[in-house]
């Protein structure tokens, strides 16, 4: 019994490190670009204001814009979460459902 | 001690996903239709932004118009199209959210962060098809209509390609 147990702890914590690995690894690369592209945008909308190229009615567009894209970047990041989770629940389910013999 | 301990946690565990049962599908299904759209839209997004990129005047303006209606046309069409896929709510789903529930955490819900970047997008380009048919667009407002579509779109295309499991 003690056996068989570290044997299948074993292999569901090799099924998540398999899973979460390749996903973080795309999570990672995502939150990079976003955060510089939404950086640069935010120095660009500074500099325009000062400028004056960017006027008023033009500057709240833009201000709202940053808002609603970080707020999208989050929902993003939440989005891409909740697949891994959900590969990560069909993974484990399906791996004990052949170690207890059952048909999923 | 600890033995038992883990044999229970384990066993309680394996109760929880055997009387869940089956797979969970938390997520929309990838589409490659709207994998596809989204490549050819960016892609004339991208070449219009090159041809503007040294500004516009207002005079040539009707030129412009239909690449603008073009493009607000095609990323409304993606946006429903990116909204028409529902999210089952299954047993699992249920099971989890009622976890997440008991641990103070907000429960999973069927977001569509591609639908609202493709909406924001179409409105992008609709604020600057405005401001470029009333007085034109200087080189700085267009690479911040641009950094904000290239925001929304990298957001949408990885959102996207994600749901290929």
């Amino acid at each position: 019994m003690g056996e068989n147990v570290t044997a299948i702890i074993t292999e569901m914590k090799n099924i998540s490190s398999g899973i979460l690995n390749k996903d973080l690894t795309t999570v990672r690369g995502f939150s990079e670009r976003q955060l510089e592209a939404i950086a640069k945008q935010t120095v660009l909308i500074q500099k325009g204001v000062k400028s004056g190229d960017i006027d008023e009615d033009l500057r709240e567009f833009f201000l709202d814009g940053l808002e609603a894209m970080t707020r999208n970047f989050i929902n993003t990041l939440k989005g891409i979460l909740l697949v891994t989770i959900e590969k990560l629940w069909n993974a484990l389910i399906s791996f004990l459902y052949k170690a207890v013999g059952a048909v999923v | 001690m600890k033995t038992i301990k883990l044999h229970f946690s384990f066993l309680a565990l394996l109760s929880i996903l055997l009387l869940t049962s089956c797979e969970a599908t938390l997520a929309p299904a990838y589409d490659q239709a709207i994998v596809d759209k989204v490549t050819v839209s960016s892609d004339l997004a991208m070449r219009f932004f090159a041809e503007v990129d040294e500004g516009t005047d207002s005079i040539s303006f009707p030129v412009r118009e239909p690449v603008y209606n073009q493009l607000i046309g095609a990323f409304e069409s993606l946006k429903l199209h990116a909204k028409a896929r529902p999210v089952p709510s299954d047993g699992a789903t249920k099971k989890i959210n009622a976890l997440l529930k008991s641990k103070g955490s907000n429960p999973i819900a069927g977001d569509y962060p591609s639908a609202f970047a493709f909406e924001q997008i179409a409105e992008t380009f609709q604020r600057m098809k405005q401001t470029d048919r009333e007085k034109g667009l200087n080189p700085i407002v267009i690479e911040a209509f641009k950094g904000q579509i290239e925001i929304y779109l990298d957001q949408a295309m990885t959102y996207e390609s994600f749901l290929k499991r």
